[in-house]
Protein backbone atom coordinates (compact mmCIF):
# COMPACT_ATOMS: atom_id res chain seq x y z
CA UNK A 1 0.00 0.00 0.00
CA UNK A 2 2.69 2.53 0.81
CA UNK A 3 4.38 1.42 -1.88
CA UNK A 4 1.18 2.41 -4.51
CA UNK A 5 0.92 5.57 -2.50
CA UNK A 6 4.27 7.08 -1.98
CA UNK A 7 7.10 4.94 -3.12
CA UNK A 8 6.78 4.73 -6.92
CA UNK A 9 4.55 7.85 -7.23
CA UNK A 10 7.55 10.22 -5.53
CA UNK A 11 9.94 7.97 -7.32
CA UNK A 12 8.62 8.71 -10.61
CA UNK A 13 8.19 12.39 -10.01
CA UNK A 14 12.09 13.00 -8.70
CA UNK A 15 12.45 11.02 -12.61
CA UNK A 16 10.76 13.56 -14.31
CA UNK A 17 12.12 16.31 -12.41
CA UNK A 18 15.70 15.21 -13.66
CA UNK A 19 14.99 13.63 -16.57
CA UNK A 20 12.61 15.28 -18.11
CA UNK A 21 14.98 18.38 -18.62
CA UNK A 22 17.46 16.46 -20.15
CA UNK A 23 15.09 14.93 -22.65
CA UNK A 24 13.60 18.93 -22.65
CA UNK A 25 17.35 20.17 -24.04
CA UNK A 26 17.73 16.84 -26.29
CA UNK A 27 14.74 17.71 -28.18
CA UNK A 28 15.38 21.29 -28.42
CA UNK A 29 18.70 20.62 -30.53
CA UNK A 30 16.98 18.02 -32.56
CA UNK A 31 14.33 21.17 -32.99
CA UNK A 32 17.44 23.22 -33.70
CA UNK A 33 18.92 20.72 -36.05
CA UNK A 34 15.94 20.23 -38.01
CA UNK A 35 15.82 24.04 -38.58
CA UNK A 36 19.35 23.71 -39.88
CA UNK A 37 21.29 24.85 -37.39
CA UNK A 38 24.51 23.36 -36.75
CA UNK A 39 25.77 22.04 -33.67
CA UNK A 40 29.14 21.99 -32.72
CA UNK A 41 28.25 18.97 -30.47
CA UNK A 42 26.17 16.09 -30.55
CA UNK A 43 22.75 17.13 -28.81
CA UNK A 44 22.88 14.18 -26.39
CA UNK A 45 26.25 15.74 -24.95
CA UNK A 46 25.54 19.29 -25.17
CA UNK A 47 22.97 19.61 -22.27
CA UNK A 48 25.43 18.00 -19.99
CA UNK A 49 28.71 19.51 -21.14
CA UNK A 50 26.49 22.90 -20.76
CA UNK A 51 25.50 21.84 -17.38
CA UNK A 52 29.05 21.21 -16.00
CA UNK A 53 30.32 24.16 -17.33
CA UNK A 54 27.60 26.18 -15.45
CA UNK A 55 28.42 24.35 -12.10
CA UNK A 56 31.94 25.33 -12.39
CA UNK A 57 31.57 28.68 -13.69
CA UNK A 58 31.89 31.37 -10.93
CA UNK A 59 28.81 33.11 -9.09
CA UNK A 60 28.42 36.33 -10.33
CA UNK A 61 27.28 39.38 -7.48
CA UNK A 62 25.56 42.69 -7.86
CA UNK A 63 25.67 45.85 -5.65
CA UNK A 64 23.50 45.33 -2.97
CA UNK A 65 20.75 42.26 -4.15
CA UNK A 66 18.22 41.00 -1.73
CA UNK A 67 20.20 37.90 -0.95
CA UNK A 68 17.62 35.99 0.24
CA UNK A 69 15.29 36.33 -2.42
CA UNK A 70 17.81 36.15 -5.33
CA UNK A 71 19.42 33.15 -3.77
CA UNK A 72 16.38 31.21 -3.28
CA UNK A 73 14.10 32.39 -6.37
CA UNK A 74 15.87 29.57 -8.41
CA UNK A 75 15.21 26.47 -6.13
CA UNK A 76 11.37 28.08 -5.87
CA UNK A 77 10.83 28.31 -9.08
CA UNK A 78 12.40 24.65 -9.19
CA UNK A 79 10.18 23.41 -6.35
CA UNK A 80 6.74 24.82 -8.07
CA UNK A 81 7.81 22.54 -10.80
CA UNK A 82 8.09 19.58 -8.34
CA UNK A 83 5.05 20.31 -6.61
CA UNK A 84 3.46 20.48 -10.46
CA UNK A 85 4.91 17.25 -10.95
CA UNK A 86 2.85 15.49 -8.04
CA UNK A 87 0.12 16.34 -9.22
CA UNK A 88 0.28 14.30 -12.10
CA UNK A 89 -1.53 10.50 -11.64
CA UNK A 90 0.73 8.46 -13.40
CA UNK A 91 -1.94 5.47 -12.86
CA UNK A 92 -5.53 5.44 -11.29
CA UNK A 93 -3.39 4.16 -8.01
CA UNK A 94 0.08 6.02 -8.78
CA UNK A 95 -0.36 9.74 -7.16
CA UNK A 96 1.49 11.50 -5.76
CA UNK A 97 -0.33 14.64 -4.51
CA UNK A 98 -3.81 12.94 -4.62
CA UNK A 99 -6.35 15.72 -3.25
CA UNK A 100 -9.69 16.66 -4.62
CA UNK A 101 -8.66 20.18 -5.88
CA UNK A 102 -5.45 18.99 -7.96
CA UNK A 103 -6.24 20.85 -10.71
CA UNK A 104 -6.77 24.44 -8.41
CA UNK A 105 -3.23 23.60 -6.27
CA UNK A 106 -2.40 24.09 -10.53
CA UNK A 107 -3.66 26.76 -10.98
CA UNK A 108 -1.96 28.12 -7.63
CA UNK A 109 1.58 26.90 -9.23
CA UNK A 110 0.96 29.24 -11.89
CA UNK A 111 0.06 31.84 -9.83
CA UNK A 112 3.15 31.52 -7.66
CA UNK A 113 5.23 31.03 -10.19
CA UNK A 114 4.65 34.75 -11.40
CA UNK A 115 5.99 35.94 -7.65
CA UNK A 116 9.55 33.69 -7.84
CA UNK A 117 9.56 34.57 -11.59
CA UNK A 118 9.63 38.78 -10.63
CA UNK A 119 11.52 38.05 -7.33
CA UNK A 120 14.07 36.55 -9.94
CA UNK A 121 14.34 39.60 -11.79
CA UNK A 122 14.27 42.22 -9.15
CA UNK A 123 15.96 41.02 -6.03
CA UNK A 124 19.17 41.02 -8.54
CA UNK A 125 18.63 45.25 -8.04
CA UNK A 126 19.53 45.23 -11.23
CA UNK A 127 18.01 47.39 -14.02
CA UNK A 128 17.77 45.05 -16.62
CA UNK A 129 16.57 41.72 -14.67
CA UNK A 130 14.10 44.35 -13.01
CA UNK A 131 12.53 45.22 -16.74
CA UNK A 132 12.29 41.35 -17.40
CA UNK A 133 10.27 40.93 -14.04
CA UNK A 134 7.97 43.57 -14.49
CA UNK A 135 7.54 43.04 -17.90
CA UNK A 136 6.04 38.83 -16.45
CA UNK A 137 3.97 40.36 -13.96
CA UNK A 138 2.57 42.79 -16.29
CA UNK A 139 1.55 39.63 -18.87
CA UNK A 140 1.15 36.69 -16.30
CA UNK A 141 -1.81 37.75 -15.46
CA UNK A 142 -3.19 37.11 -18.60
CA UNK A 143 -1.49 33.50 -19.10
CA UNK A 144 -3.02 32.64 -16.02
CA UNK A 145 -6.59 33.56 -16.41
CA UNK A 146 -6.51 32.12 -20.27
CA UNK A 147 -4.82 28.55 -18.58
CA UNK A 148 -7.75 29.08 -15.94
CA UNK A 149 -11.28 28.95 -18.64
CA UNK A 150 -9.20 26.09 -20.56
CA UNK A 151 -8.58 24.45 -17.15
CA UNK A 152 -12.26 24.86 -15.78
CA UNK A 153 -13.71 23.82 -19.24
CA UNK A 154 -11.96 19.71 -18.33
CA UNK A 155 -13.21 20.11 -14.96
CA UNK A 156 -16.45 20.60 -15.95
CA UNK A 157 -17.22 16.80 -18.00
CA UNK A 158 -15.42 15.34 -15.11
CA UNK A 159 -17.98 16.86 -12.56
CA UNK A 160 -14.36 17.29 -10.10
CA UNK A 161 -11.59 19.35 -9.47
CA UNK A 162 -9.44 16.22 -9.25
CA UNK A 163 -7.38 15.45 -11.61
CA UNK A 164 -7.59 11.58 -11.08
CA UNK A 165 -11.35 12.25 -12.20
CA UNK A 166 -10.69 14.46 -15.04
CA UNK A 167 -8.58 11.34 -16.43
CA UNK A 168 -11.26 9.12 -15.59
CA UNK A 169 -13.73 11.13 -17.48
CA UNK A 170 -11.49 10.79 -21.03
CA UNK A 171 -12.52 7.18 -20.69
CA UNK A 172 -14.64 7.31 -23.88
CA UNK A 173 -13.53 10.24 -25.90
CA UNK A 174 -9.97 12.71 -24.77
CA UNK A 175 -10.64 16.29 -23.92
CA UNK A 176 -8.48 17.22 -26.77
CA UNK A 177 -11.16 15.65 -29.65
CA UNK A 178 -14.09 16.63 -27.12
CA UNK A 179 -12.93 20.35 -26.18
CA UNK A 180 -10.42 21.12 -29.46
CA UNK A 181 -9.73 24.62 -28.42
CA UNK A 182 -8.39 23.62 -25.06
CA UNK A 183 -5.42 21.68 -25.98
CA UNK A 184 -3.96 24.57 -28.44
CA UNK A 185 -4.59 27.36 -25.64
CA UNK A 186 -2.92 25.43 -22.64
CA UNK A 187 0.01 25.05 -24.76
CA UNK A 188 0.51 28.25 -25.93
CA UNK A 189 0.39 28.86 -21.82
CA UNK A 190 2.99 26.60 -21.32
CA UNK A 191 4.94 28.37 -23.56
CA UNK A 192 4.30 31.64 -22.07
CA UNK A 193 4.45 30.18 -18.32
CA UNK A 194 8.10 29.10 -18.94
CA UNK A 195 8.87 31.75 -21.30
CA UNK A 196 10.25 30.17 -23.90
CA UNK A 197 10.44 30.89 -28.26
CA UNK A 198 7.78 32.92 -29.50
CA UNK A 199 6.66 34.19 -25.37
CA UNK A 200 10.50 34.77 -24.00
CA UNK A 201 9.87 38.04 -22.92
CA UNK A 202 10.82 37.77 -19.18
CA UNK A 203 14.58 36.70 -20.20
CA UNK A 204 14.46 37.50 -23.66
CA UNK A 205 17.63 38.90 -25.97
CA UNK A 206 16.56 42.22 -26.26
CA UNK A 207 17.11 42.16 -22.60
CA UNK A 208 20.50 41.07 -22.56
CA UNK A 209 18.76 38.02 -20.55
CA UNK A 210 16.44 39.60 -18.59
CA UNK A 211 15.78 38.37 -15.08
CA UNK A 212 18.53 36.00 -15.66
CA UNK A 213 21.15 38.93 -17.47
CA UNK A 214 23.05 39.06 -14.20
CA UNK A 215 22.81 35.26 -12.53
CA UNK A 216 25.59 32.76 -13.24
CA UNK A 217 27.10 29.65 -12.52
CA UNK A 218 25.05 27.28 -10.33
CA UNK A 219 22.22 29.49 -9.57
CA UNK A 220 21.80 30.02 -13.18
CA UNK A 221 21.93 26.74 -13.45
CA UNK A 222 19.58 25.89 -11.02
CA UNK A 223 16.83 28.75 -12.81
CA UNK A 224 17.43 26.83 -16.17
CA UNK A 225 16.66 23.63 -15.06
CA UNK A 226 13.74 24.80 -12.95
CA UNK A 227 12.16 26.30 -16.77
CA UNK A 228 12.73 23.66 -18.05
CA UNK A 229 11.45 21.23 -15.39
CA UNK A 230 8.43 23.44 -15.35
CA UNK A 231 7.86 22.88 -18.95
CA UNK A 232 7.71 19.28 -18.42
CA UNK A 233 5.46 19.95 -15.22
CA UNK A 234 3.50 21.80 -18.02
CA UNK A 235 3.37 18.44 -20.26
CA UNK A 236 2.74 16.56 -17.59
CA UNK A 237 -0.84 18.95 -16.98
CA UNK A 238 -1.55 19.07 -19.99
CA UNK A 239 -1.35 14.97 -21.04
CA UNK A 240 -3.79 14.64 -17.76
CA UNK A 241 -5.90 16.92 -18.58
CA UNK A 242 -6.22 16.66 -22.66
CA UNK A 243 -4.51 13.45 -23.94
CA UNK A 244 -6.44 10.75 -21.54
CA UNK A 245 -3.42 10.63 -18.90
CA UNK A 246 -2.86 6.89 -18.23
CA UNK A 247 -5.67 5.71 -20.79
CA UNK A 248 -4.40 3.46 -23.41
CA UNK A 249 -3.91 0.13 -25.09
CA UNK A 250 -1.31 -2.75 -24.33
CA UNK A 251 1.33 -0.86 -22.51
CA UNK A 252 0.92 0.45 -18.84
CA UNK A 253 -0.28 3.26 -17.42
CA UNK A 254 2.92 5.55 -16.44
CA UNK A 255 4.33 4.78 -19.41
CA UNK A 256 1.79 5.74 -21.64
CA UNK A 257 1.77 9.39 -19.10
CA UNK A 258 5.54 9.25 -20.17
CA UNK A 259 5.32 8.59 -23.41
CA UNK A 260 2.59 11.55 -24.20
CA UNK A 261 4.77 14.16 -22.09
CA UNK A 262 7.62 13.54 -24.48
CA UNK A 263 5.20 13.95 -27.26
CA UNK A 264 4.06 17.32 -26.10
CA UNK A 265 7.43 18.75 -25.22
CA UNK A 266 8.73 17.35 -29.38
CA UNK A 267 5.85 19.73 -29.59
CA UNK A 268 6.62 22.42 -27.51
CA UNK A 269 10.38 22.32 -28.46
CA UNK A 270 9.56 22.43 -32.12
CA UNK A 271 7.06 25.55 -32.01
CA UNK A 272 9.34 27.46 -30.06
CA UNK A 273 11.92 26.99 -32.33
CA UNK A 274 9.87 27.58 -35.68
CA UNK A 275 8.22 31.27 -34.21
CA UNK A 276 10.21 34.06 -33.53
CA UNK A 277 9.67 36.27 -30.69
CA UNK A 278 6.83 38.48 -30.35
CA UNK A 279 7.16 42.31 -29.46
CA UNK A 280 5.73 42.98 -25.61
CA UNK A 281 3.14 45.09 -27.04
CA UNK A 282 1.58 42.94 -29.51
CA UNK A 283 2.16 40.06 -27.07
CA UNK A 284 -0.47 41.95 -24.52
CA UNK A 285 -3.00 42.39 -27.18
CA UNK A 286 -2.59 39.28 -28.40
CA UNK A 287 -3.38 37.48 -24.75
CA UNK A 288 -5.91 39.83 -23.79
CA UNK A 289 -8.05 40.50 -27.31
CA UNK A 290 -7.74 37.45 -29.22
CA UNK A 291 -6.79 34.06 -26.80
CA UNK A 292 -8.78 35.05 -23.83
CA UNK A 293 -12.41 35.60 -25.76
CA UNK A 294 -10.85 32.05 -27.34
CA UNK A 295 -11.14 30.83 -23.41
CA UNK A 296 -13.89 32.03 -23.58
CA UNK A 297 -15.34 30.17 -26.71
CA UNK A 298 -13.69 26.92 -25.16
CA UNK A 299 -15.51 27.25 -21.52
CA UNK A 300 -19.51 27.52 -23.15
CA UNK A 301 -18.48 24.94 -26.02
CA UNK A 302 -17.63 22.90 -22.82
CA UNK A 303 -20.69 23.79 -20.90
CA UNK A 304 -22.93 23.26 -23.78
CA UNK A 305 -21.39 20.01 -24.21
CA UNK A 306 -22.00 19.24 -20.58
CA UNK A 307 -25.73 20.19 -20.89
CA UNK A 308 -26.24 18.04 -24.05
CA UNK B 1 -3.75 8.88 17.73
CA UNK B 2 -0.47 9.08 15.55
CA UNK B 3 -1.90 11.53 12.60
CA UNK B 4 -3.57 13.59 15.08
CA UNK B 5 -0.68 14.79 16.86
CA UNK B 6 1.44 15.00 13.17
CA UNK B 7 -1.50 17.43 12.41
CA UNK B 8 -1.05 19.37 15.89
CA UNK B 9 2.80 19.43 15.71
CA UNK B 10 1.99 20.96 11.61
CA UNK B 11 -0.70 23.64 12.95
CA UNK B 12 1.57 24.75 15.41
CA UNK B 13 4.60 25.14 13.30
CA UNK B 14 2.15 26.91 10.43
CA UNK B 15 0.82 28.82 13.40
CA UNK B 16 3.91 30.44 14.22
CA UNK B 17 5.32 30.61 11.06
CA UNK B 18 2.46 32.77 9.71
CA UNK B 19 2.75 34.86 13.00
CA UNK B 20 6.64 35.23 12.65
CA UNK B 21 5.90 36.40 8.78
CA UNK B 22 3.26 38.50 9.82
CA UNK B 23 5.19 40.43 12.16
CA UNK B 24 8.00 40.42 9.34
CA UNK B 25 6.19 42.50 7.39
CA UNK B 26 6.41 45.58 9.51
CA UNK B 27 10.14 45.47 10.60
CA UNK B 28 11.30 45.09 7.02
CA UNK B 29 12.03 48.12 5.01
CA UNK B 30 10.74 47.55 1.67
CA UNK B 31 7.63 47.42 -0.17
CA UNK B 32 7.89 44.27 -2.23
CA UNK B 33 9.44 42.78 0.65
CA UNK B 34 6.89 43.37 2.84
CA UNK B 35 4.06 42.35 0.48
CA UNK B 36 5.78 38.77 0.30
CA UNK B 37 6.27 38.25 3.59
CA UNK B 38 2.48 39.24 3.76
CA UNK B 39 2.11 36.43 1.20
CA UNK B 40 4.31 33.81 3.12
CA UNK B 41 2.13 34.72 6.07
CA UNK B 42 -1.33 33.88 4.18
CA UNK B 43 0.22 30.55 2.51
CA UNK B 44 0.72 29.31 6.04
CA UNK B 45 -2.65 30.10 7.09
CA UNK B 46 -3.84 28.62 3.78
CA UNK B 47 -1.71 25.10 4.50
CA UNK B 48 -3.72 25.35 8.11
CA UNK B 49 -6.87 25.48 6.12
CA UNK B 50 -5.88 22.65 4.37
CA UNK B 51 -5.57 20.59 7.97
CA UNK B 52 -9.07 21.50 8.62
CA UNK B 53 -10.10 19.83 5.47
CA UNK B 54 -11.08 23.29 3.74
CA UNK B 55 -9.55 21.66 0.84
CA UNK B 56 -10.86 23.99 -1.87
CA UNK B 57 -10.42 27.27 0.42
CA UNK B 58 -7.49 26.42 1.47
CA UNK B 59 -5.74 25.80 -2.40
CA UNK B 60 -7.88 29.15 -3.34
CA UNK B 61 -5.86 31.05 -0.91
CA UNK B 62 -2.68 30.34 -2.44
CA UNK B 63 -3.59 31.28 -5.76
CA UNK B 64 -5.54 34.20 -4.72
CA UNK B 65 -2.90 35.88 -2.47
CA UNK B 66 -0.08 35.32 -4.80
CA UNK B 67 -1.77 37.54 -7.59
CA UNK B 68 -3.20 39.44 -5.36
CA UNK B 69 -0.05 40.22 -3.42
CA UNK B 70 1.98 40.54 -6.51
CA UNK B 71 -0.21 43.10 -8.01
CA UNK B 72 0.17 44.86 -4.67
CA UNK B 73 3.78 44.95 -4.90
CA UNK B 74 3.85 46.43 -8.43
CA UNK B 75 1.93 48.90 -7.68
CA UNK B 76 2.82 50.27 -4.62
CA UNK B 77 6.08 50.42 -5.83
CA UNK B 78 4.62 52.01 -9.01
CA UNK B 79 3.09 54.88 -7.05
CA UNK B 80 5.70 55.61 -4.51
CA UNK B 81 8.83 56.45 -6.66
CA UNK B 82 10.92 54.16 -4.75
CA UNK B 83 12.93 52.72 -7.55
CA UNK B 84 12.05 48.65 -7.43
CA UNK B 85 11.33 49.21 -3.90
CA UNK B 86 14.94 48.28 -2.51
CA UNK B 87 15.69 51.57 -1.34
CA UNK B 88 14.94 50.81 2.32
CA UNK B 89 12.10 53.15 3.98
CA UNK B 90 10.42 53.06 7.03
CA UNK B 91 7.13 50.68 6.21
CA UNK B 92 5.18 52.17 9.20
CA UNK B 93 3.64 55.55 10.36
CA UNK B 94 1.73 56.90 13.33
CA UNK B 95 3.75 54.88 15.65
CA UNK B 96 1.61 54.94 18.74
CA UNK B 97 -1.31 55.03 17.42
CA UNK B 98 -0.68 51.85 15.81
CA UNK B 99 1.07 50.45 18.62
CA UNK B 100 -1.79 51.10 20.60
CA UNK B 101 -4.05 49.56 17.96
CA UNK B 102 -2.15 46.29 17.28
CA UNK B 103 -1.79 45.58 21.22
CA UNK B 104 -6.10 46.46 21.27
CA UNK B 105 -6.81 44.05 19.18
CA UNK B 106 -4.57 41.39 20.00
CA UNK B 107 -5.92 41.70 23.48
CA UNK B 108 -9.55 41.51 22.23
CA UNK B 109 -8.80 38.44 19.46
CA UNK B 110 -6.83 36.52 22.10
CA UNK B 111 -9.36 36.81 24.36
CA UNK B 112 -11.95 35.78 22.03
CA UNK B 113 -9.94 32.81 21.02
CA UNK B 114 -9.41 31.88 24.72
CA UNK B 115 -12.50 32.34 26.35
CA UNK B 116 -15.14 31.63 23.83
CA UNK B 117 -16.44 28.11 23.57
CA UNK B 118 -16.30 26.72 20.27
CA UNK B 119 -19.11 23.81 19.56
CA UNK B 120 -17.63 21.00 18.80
CA UNK B 121 -18.71 19.16 15.34
CA UNK B 122 -16.71 16.60 13.91
CA UNK B 123 -16.74 16.43 10.45
CA UNK B 124 -20.12 13.73 9.31
CA UNK B 125 -19.26 10.64 7.44
CA UNK B 126 -19.21 11.24 3.92
CA UNK B 127 -18.88 15.11 3.74
CA UNK B 128 -17.55 16.41 0.23
CA UNK B 129 -16.11 19.83 1.26
CA UNK B 130 -16.05 20.94 -2.22
CA UNK B 131 -18.92 19.72 -3.39
CA UNK B 132 -20.73 20.95 -0.48
CA UNK B 133 -18.75 24.52 -0.98
CA UNK B 134 -20.27 24.81 -4.66
CA UNK B 135 -23.90 24.07 -3.46
CA UNK B 136 -23.36 26.65 -0.90
CA UNK B 137 -22.25 29.26 -3.56
CA UNK B 138 -24.95 28.11 -6.06
CA UNK B 139 -27.81 27.62 -3.91
CA UNK B 140 -28.94 30.17 -0.92
CA UNK B 141 -25.45 32.40 -1.38
CA UNK B 142 -25.95 32.56 -5.80
CA UNK B 143 -27.39 36.07 -6.03
CA UNK B 144 -24.62 37.24 -4.13
CA UNK B 145 -21.43 35.42 -5.41
CA UNK B 146 -23.17 36.36 -9.14
CA UNK B 147 -23.67 39.57 -8.61
CA UNK B 148 -20.09 39.74 -7.57
CA UNK B 149 -19.07 37.85 -10.06
CA UNK B 150 -20.75 39.83 -12.85
CA UNK B 151 -19.49 43.47 -11.70
CA UNK B 152 -15.87 41.83 -11.52
CA UNK B 153 -15.84 40.38 -15.04
CA UNK B 154 -17.46 43.85 -16.22
CA UNK B 155 -14.73 45.85 -14.84
CA UNK B 156 -12.06 43.16 -16.42
CA UNK B 157 -13.39 44.09 -19.80
CA UNK B 158 -14.03 47.45 -19.46
CA UNK B 159 -10.32 47.88 -18.55
CA UNK B 160 -9.16 46.05 -21.39
CA UNK B 161 -11.14 48.36 -23.65
CA UNK B 162 -10.12 51.29 -22.30
CA UNK B 163 -5.94 49.94 -21.98
CA UNK B 164 -6.53 48.40 -24.97
CA UNK B 165 -4.48 49.58 -28.01
CA UNK B 166 -6.84 49.98 -30.39
CA UNK B 167 -9.50 51.64 -27.55
CA UNK B 168 -13.14 53.19 -28.75
CA UNK B 169 -11.22 56.36 -30.12
CA UNK B 170 -9.33 54.47 -32.36
CA UNK B 171 -5.33 53.60 -31.91
CA UNK B 172 -3.62 54.69 -28.56
CA UNK B 173 -0.26 55.90 -30.11
CA UNK B 174 -1.97 58.30 -32.83
CA UNK B 175 -2.79 61.75 -31.94
CA UNK B 176 -2.51 61.65 -28.33
CA UNK B 177 -1.53 65.11 -26.58
CA UNK B 178 -0.69 65.92 -23.14
CA UNK B 179 -3.45 68.36 -21.99
CA UNK B 180 -2.45 71.98 -21.29
CA UNK B 181 -0.99 73.79 -18.25
CA UNK B 182 -4.03 76.33 -18.46
CA UNK B 183 -7.77 75.21 -19.66
CA UNK B 184 -7.49 75.57 -23.59
CA UNK B 185 -3.99 76.09 -23.64
CA UNK B 186 -1.00 74.85 -25.61
CA UNK B 187 -0.37 70.75 -24.75
CA UNK B 188 2.06 71.20 -22.22
CA UNK B 189 5.90 70.32 -23.00
CA UNK B 190 5.23 69.97 -26.55
CA UNK B 191 6.50 73.69 -27.89
CA UNK B 192 5.60 75.13 -31.00
CA UNK B 193 7.86 74.08 -34.10
CA UNK B 194 10.39 77.17 -34.96
CA UNK B 195 10.91 76.77 -38.81
CA UNK B 196 13.78 78.84 -38.45
CA UNK B 197 16.08 76.69 -36.26
CA UNK B 198 15.17 74.12 -38.86
CA UNK B 199 15.23 71.21 -36.31
CA UNK B 200 18.58 72.02 -35.16
CA UNK B 201 19.49 72.71 -31.63
CA UNK B 202 19.90 75.72 -30.40
CA UNK B 203 23.27 76.76 -28.97
CA UNK B 204 23.95 79.61 -26.46
CA UNK B 205 26.99 81.35 -26.38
Amino acid sequence: MILDQLIWPLLLVFAALVLGPYWLAVLDGLAARSFGLAQAQSVWISPLSRGAWLLTQQTNMTEAPDWWAWRLAPALYLSLAAIGLALVPWSREWVATDIATSLVLWGSVEALATVVIFLQGWSANTLLTLIGAYRYVALGLSYILISMFVLIGVALPAESLALTQVVASQQELWNVLRQPLGLPLFLIVGLALTFRGPFNLADSTDLAGGTSADVSGPQRLVWELARSAMLVAFSGIATTAFLGGWLGPWLPGPLWVALKMLAVLALLAWLSRAFARITPERCVSLMWTVLLPLAFVDLIWAGAEALL
Amino acid sequence: MNTSLFVDIVFILLALFAVYTGWRVFRTDSMVRASFFLLLSFIAVGAIMLLLSAMYLGVAMFFMMGVEMMVMALFMVMFMMNPAGLNPMMMVHQHRLSIGAGIASFVILGAMALLATFPDRPLPEGLEPVSSLGHELLGDSMLIFESAGVVLLATMIGVVVLSGQRGRFGSAQEGSMPPGLEPGGDPAGMPQEDDEAGGGHHHCH
